[in-house]
């Protein structure tokens, strides 16, 4: 009985889908798109090529590249593609001659979801080839090529859902288009912005506190320093903005999320290798609280004779990489529930028969 | 068990505005029902509720015995709705818009092929029928969504304004359509301003003005009231000598005017007009046409809403124009 329910469930909800693409995403001008999306990755990948010395260095600068790239370009045409999927049809008389079937609410919203995210999954199957070509220029782990595409392919899930989201709850198709990409954008730019504003205006204060060598002899024996004369200690005031408040509005940016998401790949120096590495890098080293007292002491490092290094010269950056939180499943999460939510309140508003009409719209 | 449509106390407010105060109507099997009334009187916001698009704010609907509240899809199995607006999917073909409309009723794909060929014929949509809808003309479009609101074969149908943009054959086409399915027991209820074309294939009529379903007692006084009757007659001075001679026109009747049609006079009832053509048939005069200047329908109408004078050719309403539900 639930196997045939969900059986018409499945039918019903790949009928919408699938007259979401003919109706949307039909014609030349469709084509034409992902020919010039080839060209832009096409140009942006041989130029890589060469900036990279790829043919020495492997792939892996490249490739993250490209997998940027794609979650640009889809994020800009996305919400133009799903931003109207649902107050467009209102607009056109097509919603309401849908919804007096068969075809359910929740069948509605989800099918044309799905279209919208297949339609952005295309430009990934565009970029594919260019893909390939990193792929075989070596460097790149096969875990990083299947966990990066695959959040890729959310992360452009997340913007489909917003967008057909948005287009359920705002009435004028233009709104809703306006505000996905306003959507986009915060997460993409507002994100980085927000936290270079507020991490620099919360600054505390920290104090360091030095000692000098006066004066001192050299033991030419020993090789060591002696009859060490210290000055007294020397406290010092600096403003040091507080960057650990605010990382996780970097990782509710998309580039973060992917770049973060990919398996660190790092040389024997504990470098990363790759552009994902080295945005990881930055994001989880900002997790780091700031040191809000240091102690800096010549004369007891002139007393060991400089050789073991008294203070922390700080941790390789593949260290702070693997001692930080993986900021990639905090920013995933926040947006597929953001996009869950924009969903399911689309699906509400939507629901019929309406009991209740949003002010100046027309139901049919 | 089919029962046709029954509305009862129905009330829709938006916000703090009542769209339809108080409609109580019923459509048995088998029988086409007028929805008559002016702009703004409800009857979209009516027909919307009848569609499960909307829930009334009072009263309780039922299409066939089911709730379109509690139960809508039991209702939308068996409804069919034609909207006053036309949306079509503009880049798919009429064939393949009635195809996908099958398979959103839960058809397979043969039988959905199937009925939207023997659409295409009914709706006689066959030389546009793989052509994108967007080329359509609005008549076509007009035929395409009637059509599409007959796919799954309903039991009730409801017909916001189905004759606007229809040419005179289109339009006689739909009235046998719609006969022919009455006959075979489907109920349907018709809104439409072109009254002449419902007095022809309605069975009863609903009056709807700010909000509210005239009573039957308000119908019956209204459709006896005084109306205007139009005289035509092969000898014009003969039939004025005729009419200015008294005791031809009874007491209360008066000429009210001249036309290229013919001249008008105010006659009290049926019986006074009986009278009237009794009397001038015997006065020698040559009549060839004798009649109510309006329909039934649109003289009741004219009545009920009483603000617009009951002067033929003059309708209150302009017939394409559709009204906003909130």
């Amino acid at each position: 009985m639930t196997g045939s329910r969900n059986r018409v469930f499945l039918t019903g909800l790949w009928l919408v889908v699938t007259l979401e693409l003919r109706q949307r995403v039909r014609g030349v001008s469709w084509y034409v798109l992902l020919g010039v999306f080839m060209l832009l990755v096409g140009i942006v990948t041989f130029l890589l090529w060469l900036a990279t010395s790829a043919w020495l260095s492997g792939g892996g600068g490249v490739f993250s590249t490209i997998i940027f790239f794609v979650l640009l370009l889809g994020t800009l045409v996305s919400p133009a593609l799903s931003g109207n999927a649902i107050n467009g049809d209102r607009d056109a008389g097509t919603l309401a001659t849908t919804q007096v079937t068969l075809i359910s609410t929740g069948q509605l919203v989800l099918g044309k979801f799905l279209a919208a995210w297949i339609t952005a999954l295309a430009f990934l199957a565009a970029a594919l080839p260019f893909l390939i070509f990193a792929v075989v220029l070596g460097q790149v782990s096969l875990a990083t090529i299947a966990i990066s595409v695959l959040v890729l392919a959310l992360e452009l899930g997340v913007t489909a859902m917003v967008g057909v989201g948005l287009s359920g709850i705002l009435t004028r198709p233009l709104f809703s288009i306006v505000l996905t990409y306003l959507v986009v954008a915060a997460l993409s730019l507002g994100t980085l912005i927000a936290f270079a504003l507020l991490g620099t205006a919360t600054q505390h204060e920290a104090t360091r506190v030095t000692n000098y060598v006066v004066s001192s002899t050299f033991d030419e024996t020993t090789g060591r320093q002696s009859d060490i004369i210290c000055s007294s200690p020397e406290t010092t005031t600096y403003k040091v903005p507080r960057f650990d408040y605010f990382w996780w509005l970097l990782a509710a940016n998309p580039y973060v999320v992917v770049a973060d998401a990919a398996p660190g790949a790092f040389d024997d120096s504990g470098f990363p290798t790759d552009l994902f590495g080295q945005i990881a890098v930055g994001v989880r080293t900002a997790q780091a609280p700031a040191e809000l007292h240091t102690e800096y002491d010549t004369c007891a490092e002139a007393a060991t004779g400089y050789l073991d290094p008294p203070y922390d010269s700080g941790p390789s950056p593949e260290d702070a990489y693997d001692g930080a939180v993986p900021s990639w499943f905090i920013g995933l999460t926040m947006h597929l529930l953001l996009g869950a939510g924009a969903l399911a309140w689309a699906w509400r508003r939507t629901r019929t028969p309406a009991t209740r009409l949003p002010v100046g719209s027309r139901i049919a | 068990m089919p029962s046709g449509i029954a509305v009862t106390g129905v009330s829709r407010s938006f916000g703090s505005v009542f769209a339809l105060r108080d409609a109580t109507l019923t459509v048995p099997v088998g029988s086409v029902t007028a929805l008559i009334g002016p702009n703004g009187s409800g009857k979209t916001t009516l027909l919307l509720m009848l569609a499960t698009l909307l829930t009334p704010t009072t009263g309780a609907i039922r299409i066939n015995g089911h709730d379109p509240v509690t139960e809508p899809d039991l209702v939308r199995a068996q409804m069919g709705w034609m909207p006053d607006t036309l949306g079509t999917w503009p880049s798919l073909s009429p064939r393949a818009a009635l195809q996908t409309t099958g398979r959103m009723y839960r058809m397979n794909r043969e039988q959905s092929a199937v009925r939207a060929d023997e659409l295409i014929a009914l709706a006689d949509l066959g030389d546009f029928a793989d052509q994108p809808s967007r080329v359509l003309s609005r008549g076509q479009k007009q035929r395409l969504s009637l059509a599409r609101a007959l796919v799954h074969s309903p039991g009730v149908l409801l017909l916001d304004e189905p004759a606007s943009g229809l040419d005179p054959a289109a339009r006689a086409a739909l009235r046998q359509l719609l006969r022919r399915l009455a006959g075979e027991g489907t109920a349907i209820l018709v809104s439409s301003h072109v009254l002449a074309e419902l007095d022809e294939m309605a069975d009863a009529a609903v009056y709807l003005a700010d909000g509210r379903t005239a009573s039957p007692e308000q119908v019956a006084a209204a459709g006896a009231s005084a109306r205007a009757w139009r005289i035509r007659s092969l000898d014009d001075a003969a039939l004025e000598r005729a009419l200015g001679t008294p005791g031809v026109v009874g007491t209360p009747a008066q000429v009210i005017g001249v036309d290229q049609l013919g001249t008008l006079v105010q006659v009290e009832s049926e019986a006074a007009a009986a009278a009237l053509l009794h009397n001038l048939v015997l006065s020698g005069v040559p009549v060839c046409d004798f009649g109510p200047a309006v329909g039934n329908l649109e003289h009741t109408f004219l009545d009920l809403t009483r603000d617009a004078p009951a002067v033929p050719g003059s309708l209150p309403v302009a017939p394409t124009e559709s009204e906003a539900t909130t």
